[in-house]
C-alpha cells in the first residue's frame, strides 16, 4: 500500500522517533586507512566476533587463504570478495556489510586503502555518516601511511571534507610492538593535532588499541592474547565505541535524493541498484527520474539490510529494484530522484574551495578531476575568483594568479567536453545552501586530491 | 605533406601549392588557410541547365575552382567514420578521417560557376591546394613567420612518431592515436560493471569489457603499420594488466599473428592516475615512452608545460600566464621560454594574429625559445586554458562542433 507524500513522510518520522526510543539507531561507517593498514581483516574479525560471518565462511575462507600462501589475509577475505582482491591480496572496491552492536545498527563500507582506488573509497565515504581510521603501529609503517603520500592523511582530510565529523581511530597490530604503550600514546599524540586541524573536533575522537588479527579489543577485550594490553588499558572496546556513535539528523522533508554506487542485476525481475538515501523518502510504487537524461524507472521493492520494506528515508542504504527501464540508462553515478523535484544539471559552477598539501599550485585552466557521489568527471578550473579567509568569509584578493596550498578560495569551474561533440554532459548538482550532501565536491589532479569544497552557484 | 610550388616575395604576398597526404596534413592546412586567404583546389559541382522546352538537366562536373575564404572548418575523425565502418581489416589501412571545409566564394572566371557563388570545397588527400595570401585581392593576411613555419614542419617527409595510446579504468576505455602534431580520440568506450558488491556480476562485467577492450584494438589501433612505435595501455590499478593478458590471449586463441606479434613488440604498459583523457599528458611523462618519442613535438611540448607549472610552483615569479602578463615579459625581453597555443595564430582578426607573430619573433630574435603548442594535443588544450582567460571557448568548441560530411563537397 501505498502514502500520499506528507502522511509517508509523518509516518517515517513517527516510526524513526520509535526506532530511536527503542534504542537502535542507524549509522553508517566507512573504514579508512593507508594500504596494509589491517582494514579488511580488522572488519573480517569483528563481523565475526559479532556473529555476521558464519563459522563455515571462516573456515572456507582460513583453507582458500592458505592454499593461496596467504594466510596471513584469511580475515581479509571475509570482505574482500572478488578473484583479483583475493590474489593480489588488496582491497579495490567498496565492500558493503551490515552489523548489529546493542544500540547501533552499522552499515560499514570497508574503503580500499590503495592510492590508486581512492576513487572507489570517495564513493563509499559519500555514503557514510562516521569514519573508523585504521592505523597500522608496527615500527615504520604508520609513519609511512602518516607522511606525505601515505592515505592516512588524505583520507581523513576526504572525509572530512565529506561530511563526516566523527573518527574512532584503531591503533592495530599492537601485537607486533610488544603493546607498547608509548608506541599507542605516541601514535595518538601525532594523529590528534593533525585531526583537529583537519577540522575534526577533538570531543568527537575517539581511539582504541587493537589487534585485528588476534581479535583483542575489538568486541571483548580478555583472554590470553590481550594480557599484553590489560596491563595498561583499562578504556572500552572498539565495539562500545561504535555503540555510541551518533547518527547526524536526516532530513527527510528534503526532496528524494539517491546517488546510485552500484547497478546490478538483482533477482526477479528488472534491474537493482544500491546507494545511500541523502534526503527524503522513497516508497515501493512510486516513479523515480534518472539523471541526467529523461528516463523513469518504477520502484519495485526496497530492500535495507537485505529485507524487503515499504518505504525508506534519508540516510538509509538501500538497494532498489527498479522495473519499467532499460538498464542501460542506469549507470554508476546517476542520481535518482522525484520527477517533481529535479536535481538541476551544471556544466558550469562557483565553488569555494579549500586547497589541500598541494606541490604545484592550481592555476585557471587546470585539468582537474570532479568527484561528486560516485561519479568522476574531467573539468576545468576555469576562474579563480577570489581567495577567501577561512574564518570570516571575507574575500582577501580578487582575481589571484595561482591557488598554492592551504588556501580557501571561490574558484569557477567547468566540466571538460567529452564524447564526439565537443560539448561537455552536465551532472545534476545542488549549492550547498540547498542541499548539503549533493553540494559536495573534491577535486584531484595526477593522483591526489588537490581541494574539496562546496558548490556556491550553478551557472549553465 | 608535399609542396608542389612556392612562390612569395620578400613582403610575404605570394601562394604555396601544397598536396595533403593525411590527417596531419588537414590540420596543418587548417592551421595555414585563413579568412580571407585565395584557395584553389579541386571541386564538383552539380551544373544545371535548363534547355529551350524548360525542361532541366544537371550533370555533376569536376573543376578547379578559386575561393575566397569566409570560413574554414576542422574535424578530426572522431572515431565516427572509423566506427561506421564496423569491418575490422579497415583498420589496417590508414584511412584518413580528418576533414576540412573551406567554403567562400569563387573568385576565379570558369565556364560553370558564376563568380561570387558560394562553394564549399571539401580537402582531399592527394589532391593539390593552392593558398595564396595577396592583400591586393583582398587577404588580409601575408606569409608570416608562423604560418611560413608551418609550411616548413608540413614538408617534412614521414608520417612523425605514431603511438597509439588506450587509457582504461575498470568499465571504461579511450582509444587515442597520437602522431607529431595530432592526438585524435579514435573511440571512447563503456561496458557497465557491477562492482564487487554484487559478487559473480563484477567478474562476467569484467569480462565484457575486457571483450570489448580487444574488438577496439582490433577497430582502431592501426596494429599493422610499421609507422607504429608503440602500443601504450595505460590504467590506474591493475587493469592494464588484466587487458594486456585478455587481450595477448585473446589474439593467440583468434589466430590474429599481426596483433600477436605487435603486442609482443611495441606493447608498453604504463601506470597512470585516472581513465580519463587527460592521462595522456602522465603516459608522455613515463620515461619508457619519453625515450622512444623524444625529439617528437608532443614530447617536447609537455617537457615544456610540465617545466612551467613546477615553475610556477617553485618559482612564481619566474613564469607567468595570460596576455597582458606575456606581453608584458616580451616586451622587455624577459622572456626565456614561450609557450603559445596555435589557437591563437588562428584568429580571424588579423591585427590579433600579427600581435602574436610578433610576440614569437621578439622571442626568438632575443635568443629564446617559441614552443608552438598543437592544440590537437592533451598538453595544448591545457596551455589554450590560461592563455584565453577573455575568449576562451567559442573558438575550441565552433571547431570541435564542426560538421562532417564524407564523399563529396558540400553545396549551396
Amino acid at each position: 500500500m501505498s502514502y500520499a507524500r506528507e502522511k509517508l513522510i509523518e509516518e517515517a518520522v513517527r516510526v524513526l522517533e520509535e526506532q530511536e526510543k527503542m534504542g537502535k539507531k542507524g549509522v553508517s561507517l566507512v573504514v579508512i586507512g593507508h594500504v596494509d593498514a589491517g582494514k579488511s581483516t580488522l572488519m573480517g574479525r569483528l563481523l565475526y566476533d559479532l556473529g555476521r560471518l558464519d563459522e563455515k565462511t571462516k573456515v572456507a575462507n582460513e583453507r582458500g587463504s592458505s592454499k593461496a600462501g596467504k594466510s596471513s589475509f584469511s580475515w581479509a577475505w571475509g570482505l574482500d570478495g572478488t578473484t583479483e582482491e583475493r590474489e593480489r591480496g588488496i582491497t579495490m572496491d567498496i565492500a558493503l556489510q551490515s552489523m548489529s552492536t546493542p544500540h547501533r545498527q552499522i552499515t560499514i563500507l570497508d574503503a580500499p586503502g590503495h592510492k590508486d582506488f581512492v576513487p572507489n573509497m570517495i564513493s563509499g565515504a559519500t555514503q557514510a555518516d562516521c569514519a573508523l581510521l585504521v592505523v597500522d603501529a608496527s615500527t615504520g609503517e604508520f609513519e609511512s601511511g602518516f607522511g606525505r603520500g601515505g592515505q592516512t592523511r588524505e583520507h581523513l582530510l576526504l572525509v572530512r571534507s565529506l561530511g563526516v565529523s566523527q573518527v574512532i581511530v584503531a591503533v592495530n597490530k599492537l601485537d607486533q610492538v610488544n603493546w607498547d604503550k608509548d608506541r599507542y600514546d605516541d601514535i595518538c599524540d601525532q594523529l590528534r593535532p593533525f585531526l583537529i586541524q583537519s577540522g575534526f573536533r577533538e570531543s568527537k575522537l575517539r581511539f582504541a588499541p587493537v589487534a585485528a588479527m588476534m581479535g583483542v579489543n575489538l568486541a571483548e577485550c580478555e583472554g590470553e592474547e590481550a594480557k599484553g594490553l590489560l596491563e595498561w588499558y583499562s578504556g572500552p572496546t572498539l565495539v562500545d565505541m561504535l555503540d555510541k556513535l551518533e547518527p547526524p539528523a536526516r532530513d527527510l522533508k528534503a526532496p528524494l535524493r539517491i546517488p546510485i554506487s552500484n547497478v546490478f542485476k538483482g533477482s526477479g525481475s528488472g534491474t537493482s541498484i544500491s546507494g545511500r538515501l541523502c534526503g527524503g523518502v522513497v516508497q515501493v510504487g512510486e516513479k523515480l527520474r534518472i539523471l541526467p537524461g529523461d528516463e523513469t524507472a518504477v520502484v519495485k521493492n526496497i530492500y535495507v539490510e537485505e529485507e524487503t520494506v515499504p518505504w525508506a528515508a534519508a540516510g538509509s542504504n538501500v538497494m532498489l529494484q527498479l522495473t519499467s527501464v532499460d538498464p542501460v540508462y542506469l549507470n554508476i553515478g546517476n542520481i535518482l530522484c522525484l520527477p517533481t523535484e529535479l536535481v538541476p544539471l551544471a556544466t558550469v559552477f562557483t565553488a569555494r574551495v579549500i586547497v589541500f598539501d598541494i606541490e604545484v599550485p592550481i592555476t585557471s585552466g587546470a585539468a582537474v578531476e570532479l568527484y561528486h557521489h560516485s561519479k568522476d568527471v574531467p573539468a576545468t578550473v576555469t576562474k579563480l575568483l577570489a581567495t577567501i579567509d577561512r574564518g570570516s568569509g571575507n574575500v582577501l584578493k580578487k582575481n589571484p594568479r595561482v591557488l598554492a596550498k592551504g588556501i580557501s578560495a571561490e574558484v569557477q569551474i567547468t566540466l571538460r567536453p567529452s564524447g564526439y561533440s565537443g560539448v561537455a554532459r552536465p551532472i545534476p548538482l545542488e549549492p550547498f545552501t540547498v542541499s548539503k550532501d549533493m553540494g559536495r565536491i573534491l577535486l584531484r589532479r595526477g593522483g591526489e586530491t588537490i581541494a574539496a569544497g562546496i558548490v556556491s552557484e550553478i551557472f549553465a | 605533406m608535399k609542396q608542389v610550388n612556392k612562390h612569395i616575395d620578400k613582403h610575404g604576398v605570394g601562394h604555396v601549392t601544397l598536396r595533403p597526404e593525411d590527417d596531419q596534413d588537414m590540420w596543418h592546412l587548417y592551421n595555414l588557410i585563413q579568412q580571407g586567404d585565395l584557395v584553389r583546389g579541386p571541386a564538383v559541382r552539380r551544373v544545371q541547365s535548363v534547355s529551350a522546352t524548360g525542361s532541366t538537366d544537371s550533370q555533376r562536373v569536376r573543376l578547379n575552382l578559386t575561393l575566397q575564404v569566409s570560413s574554414v572548418l576542422f574535424s578530426a575523425g572522431d572515431g565516427e567514420g572509423a566506427a561506421a565502418s564496423n569491418d575490422p581489416s579497415s583498420s589496417s589501412t590508414a584511412t584518413s578521417t580528418a576533414s576540412l571545409h573551406i567554403s567562400g566564394r569563387v573568385t576565379s572566371e570558369n565556364p560553370h560557376v558564376r563568380m561570387g557563388a558560394h562553394h564549399t570545397l571539401d580537402v582531399e588527400t592527394n589532391r593539390d591546394i593552392r593558398i595564396e595570401k595577396d592583400p591586393v585581392s583582398g587577404s588580409q593576411h601575408v606569409w608570416d613567420s608562423v604560418s611560413l613555419g608551418v609550411v616548413e614542419q608540413s614538408i617534412v617527409p614521414g608520417r612523425g612518431a605514431e603511438v597509439a595510446a588506450v587509457v582504461c579504468g575498470e568499465g571504461q576505455a579511450v582509444f587515442c592515436l597520437l602522431s607529431e602534431h595530432m592526438t585524435v580520440i579514435a573511440n571512447r568506450l563503456k561496458v557497465n560493471v557491477p562492482r564487487k558488491a554484487s559478487g559473480s556480476q563484477h567478474d562476467a562485467g569484467l569480462n565484457k569489457f575486457y571483450s570489448a577492450v580487444y574488438d577496439g584494438i582490433t577497430r582502431h589501433v592501426p596494429y599493422q603499420t610499421p609507422e607504429l612505435k608503440a602500443i601504450v595501455v595505460a590504467s590506474p590499478g591493475w587493469v592494464r594488466d588484466a587487458v594486456v593478458d585478455y587481450v595477448q590471449a585473446e589474439a593467440t586463441k583468434r589466430g590474429n599473428k599481426a596483433l600477436a606479434t605487435a603486442l609482443r613488440t611495441k606493447l608498453v604498459k604504463v601506470h597512470v592516475n585516472s581513465p580519463h583523457v587527460h592521462s595522456l599528458m602522465e603516459v608522455l611523462k613515463n620515461p619508457q615512452i619519453a625515450a622512444q618519442l623524444n625529439e617528437t613535438k608532443f614530447a617536447r611540448e609537455g617537457m615544456a608545460l610540465d617545466k612551467f607549472f613546477k615553475m610556477l610552483g617553485s618559482d612564481e615569479l619566474r613564469a607567468w600566464y595570460g596576455p597582458d602578463h606575456v606581453s608584458f615579459a616580451v616586451d622587455r625581453a624577459a622572456v626565456g621560454t614561450l609557450l603559445i597555443s596555435d589557437e591563437l595564430f588562428r584568429a580571424s582578426d588579423p591585427g590579433l594574429r600579427k600581435k602574436y607573430v610578433a610576440m614569437v619573433e621578439a622571442v626568438q630574435q632575443k635568443g629564446g625559445e617559441a614552443v608552438i603548442f598543437s592544440s590537437m594535443h592533451e598538453s595544448g588544450q591545457r596551455i589554450a586554458q590560461p592563455t584565453h582567460r577573455n575568449r576562451r571557448d567559442s573558438d575550441i568548441s565552433s571547431r570541435r562542433r564542426g560538421r562532417r560530411s564524407r564523399g563529396g563537397s558540400v553545396q549551396w
